[in-house]
């Protein structure tokens, strides 16, 4: 937190600004997806929570989708570069993942190597017929070919500076902020 | 929490250490569950499990951990006839050193030499057992098996029945066990319990006099029959009259609920009757399953200091 | 070295008294041939600045293993004598459990020939009780006796059998010779290697227990009392070994006991992580052992401070605390250390120091004391306290370097040994061109 305070804050979200991109976000995926049965799958922690809120959003619009968790701290590729290993969360996939079509959410896309754990830890569950994936913030800087088919809102950074997502559900606070 | 490159015994553990392992190992042994088994985690990271002393089961555990992390394995065989001398375990870690591997897993029947490979090795190094100093790895899974049954283990009693004095399970187990509040009882021949012991320990004179003390799990330990001329007691058999769970004691054990552990193997007839096998409430295989769970948890936490990419930073 | 040397303004330790009396002293030839305060320095001699120094008799040692015969990789008479000046150590005593083992008057005569022509100090040796230290037939004791030995003992193990020991006592009480004992029953020591207690189960080292030392220095005293024997209990470890001592003592039991630096120093909690180092027989016990051993010493229980010097190669130190074998050094540390432990924070004097380090262990030898008095020979150190000392490879003279001083550096220094008209050590810090 200390480093955070050195750095100068601009917000790039606001509370209300996230609802309305999160809305949009749930809605495009409604459109592309029509009857066809989704599987949501969140990367913790704030992928998970943004899946939660598409989901709810889209409650009403369409059957049930079934949601799981996905903690890819076992497929980062930069675990030596790491003092310690960070703690572990269950991952929880509570449908068949074999051919389920599943949309993957996460916070912000970056470098994309998240991602690529992400699709390897999927995958070892089981092959889907298909994965999208869903973000609130792309931030560009891609050290893979890897995109967001659902991109909530788009913007050039440098790899310096640093994006900082507050969800409610566990910050006790709303808003995206961008630190330099 | 700083990053630990060995495990070598449970005293230099901190509780948010201890903590961080138990919790991990619970993501892992959901994993059990997932068709792919296997995690990339330790990708192209090598475990070498060097055991001066047979263990089908410790060693077959760690193997199948470290192959779950998707890490190379290498089974380092020492014959019998050319173990003993320290020495030769330092020359060893050298040939070790060379090929570059980044875990070692080491079983020893002198007490310390886990200590002085650590000391001499840039590999990270797991005690699976050295004498009758320490098993840091069966103690975590015990925990991590206790935490199933009782996730708050504060005030729970357990009973450790056998002998405390050579065993390096007892000394380990008890260790953590006390760490995480459990209240520890012990049982066994004179001889076998030693004044060492730590002050905290409860020691009782009989099973009946332990059964009054209501313990909510018995821990029995494999005993063996020492062949010296000076015995700690007769006989297997007044062995298992005396401290074993015979079909009688078990009875009470069932009626009370009592749950029961014990590291493997059995000894059938002497620590207990066969019928506790098949006990709902015997933690036995259990303890197996928890255990490759449990040393998947400490190969992700330690920190060898093989990394190249560390080599680099510093040129 | 015909020229005279005048060591000025030195305090000067003695047995007699814990005040030091600052003086003059001149060494001529090898003797001292003034004392006093203010002398004058005779014409054309070397003057020494002993300000803020010690100088007091040099040490003797009644228990040191020179390992020549047979592990000549480990010491020699030569190299451990180097060790013993290097510590103010100016006479010492081999054990004979060489091999072979000292056991016959033609060993004795070969260690004092080997030591005449390469050692700077004397040295002496001890013989065996038993042939081949067996402990069943009884060596040549006369024999060993006529050609040197000033004592007879199995160190390194007891004597088993009791009548074996009763019957050696019997026969060495004749001929005078003081019967050195090393007191364990080995089926209670078995296997062990430290201290029985809760850190040898903390560590799951097989454990020694007290009683195995002390059930054995019993016995030994008990039979010295039937036979009238002087039997001497080396290295004491234990509060209530040394209080059985004490009784008999008292009883007018002729029996003699000393302790180490090291079972004064440090405790079973000290072996952490299996530093080898130490590991000795007989093991170190525990803190409140340290302190009743202490005590002792003070008290007057403890005749003589011995170190056990007992080197071993870094090659056999290096293995497991089970495997390792057991000893450590201790002629080159026992006088900083006991400096840097004890007498610096008042725990007792040089007096003490220099009555149980060099002048009790001499008479028990039946050995003339070393003195700082007029006419005496020049046998004495100076001392400089306020120096430090780091016990690197490169300082130490021994051949083994198996101590737990190594690479420490504690306070006081030796800045010079001085035997007769030679100057064994030389670290002084000379002003130039005056």
């Amino acid at each position: 937190m200390t480093k955070d305070k050195e750095l100068k804050s601009q917000v790039l979200l606001s509370e209300r600004d996230i609802a309305t991109k999160v809305r949009r976000l749930a809605f495009e995926i409604l459109e592309h997806s029509g009857d066809e049965q989704l599987f949501f799958v969140g990367i913790h922690k704030r992928g998970v929570i943004l899946a939660e809120r598409v989901r709810d959003i889209l409650k009403k619009e369409k059957q049930e989708i079934p949601l799981g968790t996905l903690d890819i701290t076992l497929y980062r590729d930069d675990l030596d570069n790491l003092g310690t290993n960070p703690a572990i969360e269950s991952s929880d996939i509570p449908f068949e993942v074999d051919g389920a079509h599943i949309v993957l959410f996460d916070d912000v896309l970056f470098t994309g190597r998240t991602i690529r754990a992400a699709i390897g830890n999927l995958i070892d569950y089981g092959r889907p017929s298909k994965i999208e994936l869903a973000v609130l913030i792309d931030r560009g800087n891609r050290e893979l070919p890897i995109h967001a088919d659902y991109c909530g809102h788009e913007i050039k950074t440098t790899k310096q500076e640093y994006i900082r997502v507050r969800f409610r559900e566990m910050d006790d606070e709303e808003g995206i902020y961008l630190l330099k | 929490m700083e990053p630990r490159k060995d495990l070598l015994d449970i005293e230099s553990l901190s509780s948010e250490e201890i903590e961080f392992l138990l919790k991990t190992a619970g993501p892992f042994k959901d994993l059990f569950e997932k068709s792919v088994k296997k995690v990339p985690t330790l990708r192209g990271k090598s475990v070498l499990t060097l055991f001066y002393e047979p263990s089908t089961r410790t060693r077959s555990s760690f193997e199948i951990a470290a192959k779950r992390l998707s890490a190379d394995v290498t089974n380092f065989s020492v014959a019998a006839s050319s173990v003993v001398k320290g020495e030769s375990v330092l020359d060893t870690v050298d040939t070790l050193q060379a090929m570059k591997v980044d875990y070692i897993i080491v079983r020893h029947p002198a007490s310390g030499i886990p200590n002085l490979i650590a000391k001499h090795a840039n590999a990270s190094v797991v005690n699976a057992g050295d004498g009758f100093h320490a098993h840091p790895t069966q103690a975590l899974l015990d925990a991590f098996t206790l935490r199933e049954v009782f996730p708050k283990s504060a005030r729970k009693r357990v009973l450790i029945v056998g002998d405390i004095l050579h065993s390096r399970v007892a000394r380990s187990t008890s260790t953590l066990f006390r760490k995480l509040g459990v209240e520890v009882g012990v049982l066994g021949p004179g001889g076998l319990i030693p004044d060492g012991k730590p002050k905290e320990f409860k020691v009782f004179r009989s099973f009946d006099e332990a059964f009054e003390w209501k313990p909510d799990l018995i821990y029995l330990l494999r005993i063996q029959l020492e062949r010296q001329k000076a015995q700690f007691f007769p006989s297997l058999h007044e062995y298992h009259q005396v401290y074993g769970v015979t079909n009688e004691r078990f009875a009470r054990v069932e009626k009370e609920g009592i749950w029961i552990m014990h590291p493997g193997p059995v000894n059938r007839g002497v620590e207990l009757v066969d019928n506790v096998m098949r006990y709902e409430r015997c933690l036995i295989n259990q303890q197996v399953e928890n255990g490759i769970a449990t040393r998947m948890a400490v190969l992700y936490w330690l920190k060898p200091q093989t990394s190249s990419r560390e080599a680099e930073v510093e040129v | 070295m015909s020229k005279p040397t005048l060591y000025r303004g030195g305090k000067i330790a003695s047995e007699g008294s814990s005040r030091l009396r600052t003086a003059d002293v001149v060494v001529d030839k090898g003797i001292i041939t003034q004392l006093g305060a203010g002398l004058r320095a005779p014409r054309g001699s070397d003057v020494i600045d002993c300000g803020g120094k010690l100088l007091m008799p040099a040490m003797f040692d009644v228990h040191v293993h020179l390992r020549e015969p047979g592990r000549e990789d480990k010491e020699t008479i030569r190299s451990g004598s180097e060790a013993a000046i290097n510590g103010g150590v100016t006479g010492i005593v081999a054990m004979p459990n060489t091999d072979p083992a000292i056991d016959n008057g033609g060993l004795v005569q070969s260690v004092m020939d080997i030591a005449a022509e390469k050692a700077r100090i004397p040295v002496f040796t001890s013989g065996c009780i038993t042939r081949r230290r067996a402990g069943e037939e009884l060596a040549a004791i006369a024999e060993m006796k006529e050609k040197g030995a000033l004592i007879i003992t199995d160190d390194g193990s007891p004597v088993c059998d009791p009548l074996v020991l009763r019957r050696a006592m019997e026969y060495a009480r004749e001929f005078g010779l003081i019967l050195a004992s090393h007191c364990e029953v080995m089926e209670l020591s078995g296997n062990g290697a430290m201290n029985e207690g809760r850190v040898s189960y903390q560590l799951g080292i097989p454990g020694i227990p007290a009683c195995s030392e002390e059930i054995c220095l019993d016995r030994d005293i008990r039979l010295a009392q039937h036979t009238r024997a002087h039997v001497h209990i080396q290295h004491v470890t234990t509060a209530r070994g040394m209080e059985t001592i004490r009784r008999f003592k008292k009883e007018g039991v002729k029996v003699t006991c000393e302790v180490s630096p090291h079972h004064l120093i440090f405790n079973e909690e000290d072996i952490r992580d299996y530093d080898s180092s130490y590991k000795m027989n007989p093991p170190l016990r525990t803190k409140d052992d340290n302190k009743r051993l202490l005590k002792g010493l003070i008290d007057g229980v403890f005749d003589v401070i011995a170190t056990d010097h007992a080197p071993h190669t870094e090659f056999e130190k290096n293995q497991d605390f089970g495997s390792a074998p057991f000893g450590i050094t201790g002629l080159e540390t026992a006088v900083i250390s006991l400096f840097h432990h004890f007498i610096r924070s008042g725990k007792f004097g040089w007096d003490l120091l220099v009555k149980r380090y060099s002048a009790e262990p001499r008479r028990l030898m039946g050995l003339p004391e070393a003195k700082i008095a007029k006419g005496e020979k020049a046998e004495f150190l100076v001392f400089d306290p306020h120096g430090t000392t780091r016990f690197t490879k490169q300082y130490m003279r021994s051949k083994s370097s198996n101590t737990p001083f190594l690479d420490q550096e504690l306070e006081g220094a030796i800045d010079r040994v001085v035997l007769g008209n030679k100057v064994l050590v030389d670290r002084m810090k000379r002003a130039r061109g005056k």
